[in-house]
């Protein structure tokens, strides 16, 4: 296999950054052809360096401090929206099982059966968390759904 | 303070504090933005993607920032940053790297800047991106495998073979073969 450079190179490239050459270092630079080459683009690349860096104009650090912090707010408003949308979604899934339960289970029952079932403890402890429940729901979604019909401009004649 | 005691300066544990963290942010900002625009600009060839990419580092590297990193980890995540967006950039927008140097206010009066810049123009933008990490910022194989992804063990035929072509392109005419 074909051997890729010098084994000194990175040496050499050292010495040329730093200054710190020594003797044998140099005579050996200067008879290698690979190290010779590695200096050459090194040099031609580093003074391209050097003139490029005066037409650099970066922003203000705290300009990019501002804007850091700007898209990490843009970032939590993205994230919170998403789970405020996953609420909203689960919400109004609850809320229509919910109704779709209350139509045919009661529905189906007739007047007594449901008058027989309500007595006693149990009774009123099932109704009493069905009310808070539906208290729960409603009082969640009724400033979503309001600011809702706000945004989409429901009612407001646009 | 030297670069390396701006950038170790950010890296340890007080930048926890937000002053401090600013106060150390500012410090390794102007010790590392010159030579990450330098970089960034040779490897698209186009200064005002370089301004672009820049500020998308940084960023970047203030929302992402992995604790407990040494200066030279540090100055080689800010690079890697710096090549993740340039590689997204090329192939989102499909641009061909270099296609329009010297359109942003380069100067174009110096005949070696120019040598310089049409070398690199005739390279692959992973050819310039090598050639710069190494000869320029001065790195070794490993953290250039850092701040590009590639294996360690690749860079030294890539780096061998960037070189090579970059030292034909400069080559004065009378003395190529």
């Amino acid at each position: 296999m074909k051997q890729m450079g010098c084994e000194h190179e990175n040496r050499v490239l050292r010495a040329m950054r730093s200054g710190q050459w020594t003797a044998e270092l140099r005579r050996h630079a200067s008879g290698c052809a690979d190290c010779s080459e590695a200096m050459r683009v090194a040099m031609a690349l580093q003074a391209e360096a050097r003139r490029s860096e005066m037409q650099c104009h970066p922003p203000h650090p705290d300009w990019i401090l501002e804007r850091s912090r700007q898209l990490a707010r843009e970032a939590a408003v993205r994230r919170m929206s998403r789970l405020l949308k996953a609420m909203r979604i689960l919400a109004a899934i609850y809320a229509m099982a919910a109704g779709v339960w209350l139509v045919h289970g009661f529905a189906a029952l007739s007047y007594r059966e449901i008058a027989s079932s309500l007595h006693g403890p149990s009774s009123h402890f099932a109704l009493l968390g069905a009310i808070v429940t539906a208290a729960f729901v409603s009082a969640g979604l009724w400033p979503i759904l309001r600011e809702d019909s706000k945004r989409h401009g429901f009612g407001s004649g646009r | 303070m030297d670069e390396a005691g701006m950038i170790a300066g950010w890296a340890a544990p007080g930048y926890q504090t937000a002053t401090a963290g600013e106060e150390g942010f500012r410090q390794l900002y102007e010790a590392t933005s010159r030579p990450l625009w330098g970089y960034l600009y040779h490897a698209s060839g186009r200064a005002d993607v370089a301004d672009d990419l820049l500020q998308e580092t940084y960023c970047r590297f203030l929302a992402r920032r992995a604790p407990a990193m040494d200066g030279a980890q540090v100055k080689s995540y800010l690079f890697r940053i710096a090549t993740n967006l340039l590689h997204d950039r090329f192939h989102s927008r499909d641009e061909k790297a270099g296609q329009e140097p010297g359109e942003c206010g380069v100067e174009r009066d110096e005949d070696a800047r120019l040598d310089v810049q049409a070398a690199m123009r005739q390279l692959k933008p992973r050819e310039r991106e090598l050639l710069w990490l190494a000869y320029v910022e001065g790195m070794s194989h490993t953290e250039i495998a850092a701040a590009t992804g590639l294996s360690a063990l690749s860079i030294r035929m890539l780096l061998y073979r960037a070189r090579r072509k970059a030292a034909q392109i400069l080559r004065p005419p009378e003395t190529r073969a």
